[in-house]
């Protein structure tokens, strides 16, 4: 093996050396995140989820600040109708984040993911990382045309504080981008998308409208403690807290390091 | 090269490849042998650290596949070649796959023209026959240049065309000094193709040896010869049957078929009386027919699954 040349006529060094350490070129991580990025944006079920989150956004926001105007609500931050809106644009991220790994294992293409990038932490850390990215522009793009929106509807029943309607959008964003990891642990848990989703829509929905709809104080702070509850507080602004803002992002961040953790746990241990 | 040492992997109460250890050596084909169900795959996705073994271990080049930072340029493998999400072109595909290991894009241009899918490439890989799957997961195995290929049953689906162009460009990546595995149910094709044969059955190491000798312990020598001259074929018979274990049949049109006896021998026999002859060769069993007696026999041999465990 000293001078062979390939048939492309370039050196052999790729033979000699296969995996020198120091090439200028990217692998590892930094490649497991290009190589996912350019996965997410080749199907179409990306920009569909993107755009079903906008409208749901636009049409939420739009309602909220009518009945706002209509009922003779206080004032209250023009945010607000964005931060609330995320009650349900978060399954727009929900959805992308779990079909961008249960498609893998439906396909079976998930072994050419796992070829190319063999240590599976590197792929669920790399998958969770680009739809977290995404969730958090698009979070913060729907809220910014959400609050758009909501200040045409509110009409006058909003006030417009800049530093408070920006720190706003950049929580939905914050949020979407954890409930993104979040999903993405799901999702490698189950490998599949009916069992994902069934989880993720009882977590974030079905389980805090219930406990809302019972009421009471412990059903309350139950909720409070749930991935949704919590960025609910750190959204909203002017609503009483059970506590600050950095504790409510906190909770949320438990939670998506908790299934972050119980994915890799799941995809490590599995053949593939 | 790649090392197996020990590798096992049991499904709950089955035992799907049972104590494997081989290598497999650089700059020549091996083929990969065995029935439906054999572990044959199982071996290769643990090699490729898809599958996780219960014991032993796989290296490649004295590494855990896993532990390969670019494994693309280490290790092109082959195993599903359906498994592509059906929307996404063949071309984004092998730009994701070359992305993740830091290769050059235009390395993937190169291999799709390589394997001869330039022009579907931007099509959806949903749309390909299993055939241009297939290229495509060719495609896929040479992208990153590297120096071992592993490639399960790459001719499946393929074209007569597209069988021959594997087989060329096997030999040829062997030929440069790389290490090929590869599996395949085509007998034929593999007697063409490989140089060395790992066979196994019920996951179990049956044979691991050069395609030569396996041939050769499977079929004893005999030779077939034409020779003209009815006199001389006479004279030629009772000298060969004159030799201890060597027998003779001559059919209708004079041909002789010599048992226990290699062409080389009945050609110098022949040489030696002054016998004129209008053909010599060797007899040889057909990789087919040799790879069915010996699993024939295993199959046998594993049906007796008590008695072989008792042995263990």
């Amino acid at each position: 093996m000293t001078t062979t040349t390939t048939h492309g006529g370039q050196a052999a060094s790729p033979r000699t050396a296969p995996d020198a350490p120091g090439r200028r070129t990217p692998g590892g991580f930094a490649g497991a995140v290009a190589s996912e990025w350019t996965k997410l944006w080749s199907v179409r079920a990306a920009y569909l989820c993107l755009l079903a989150g906008l409208a749901i956004t636009g049409v939420f926001t739009f309602y909220y600040a009518s009945i706002a105007r209509i009922n003779d609500h206080p004032v209250q931050p023009v945010g607000n109708a964005a931060a609330a809106s995320a009650v349900i644009s978060q399954f727009a991220v929900v959805i992308l984040a779990t079909v961008a790994v249960t498609s893998e294992y439906s396909t079976g293409s998930v072994r050419a993911t796992l070829l190319w990038v063999p240590r599976r932490h590197r792929v669920h850390a790399a998958k969770a990382l680009v739809t977290a990215v995404v969730a958090f522009l698009s979070g913060a793009v729907f809220a910014l045309v959400g609050t758009a929106v909501a200040w045409g509807a509110f009409d006058g029943r909003a006030s417009l504080d800049i530093g408070t309607t920006v720190q706003q959008i950049l929580a939905v964003g914050a949020y979407q981008a954890l409930v993104a990891v979040l999903t993405v642990g799901v999702a490698f848990a189950t490998r599949h998308p009916a069992g994902a989703l069934s989880i993720l829509i009882t977590l974030l929905w079905a389980l805090p409208s219930v406990l809302l709809g019972l009421g009471g104080d412990t059903f309350t702070a139950v909720n409070d403690h749930l991935p949704h509850g919590a960025g609910d507080h750190f959204m909203h602004v002017g609503a009483d807290a059970p506590y600050t803002s950095a504790t409510a992002i906190l909770i949320v961040v438990a939670w998506a390091a908790a299934a972050h953790l119980i994915g890799l746990f799941v995809l490590r241990r599995t053949d593939a | 090269m790649i090392s197996l040492r020990g590798l096992t992997k049991r499904y709950g109460g089955t035992l799907a490849v049972d104590d494997l250890t081989f290598d497999i050596q650089t700059g020549r084909v091996t083929g990969f042998l065995g029935p439906n169900g054999a572990g044959k795959s199982t071996t290769m996705r643990m090699i490729l650290g898809l599958d996780h073994p219960t014991r032993g271990r796989a290296l490649i080049a004295g590494r855990p596949y896993a532990d390969l930072r670019r494994p693309l340029r280490a290790v092109g493998a082959m195993l599903d070649a359906r498994a592509v999400h059906p929307a996404r072109s063949g071309r984004t595909h092998l730009v994701a796959q070359a992305r993740a290991n830091g290769i050059p894009v235009r390395r993937v241009d190169e291999v799709l023209e390589t394997v001869g899918l330039t022009k579907a490439a931007r099509r959806p890989a949903g749309t390909y026959s299993l055939g241009m799957s297939g290229r495509l997961g060719v495609a896929g195995a040479l992208l990153g240049d590297p120096p071992v290929l592993i490639l399960d049953e790459p001719v499946n689906g393929l074209d007569p065309d597209g069988v021959r162009w594997i087989r060329r460009l096997v030999r040829d990546q062997a030929a440069e000094g790389r290490t090929v595995f590869l599996s395949s149910h085509l007998m034929s094709e593999m007697q063409l193709t490989a140089d060395h044969l790992v066979i196994i059955g019920r996951g179990r190491l049956l044979s691991d040896t050069s395609m030569t000798d396996f041939l050769a312990a499977a079929s004893p020598a005999s030779a077939r010869a034409s020779v003209p001259d009815p006199e001389q074929r006479a004279t030629l018979v009772r000298r060969l049957m004159a030799i201890d274990g060597v027998s003779v049949e001559t059919s209708a049109d004079g041909e002789l078929t010599v048992e226990g006896s290699t062409a080389a021998e009945v050609g110098d026999l022949a040489h030696h009386c002054g016998v004129r002859l209008h053909g010599l060769s060797d007899i040889r069993v057909s990789l087919e027919q040799a790879y069915m007696d010996l699993t024939a026999r295993s199959v046998e041999y594993a049906t007796g699954g008590t008695a072989e465990r008792g042995r263990q």
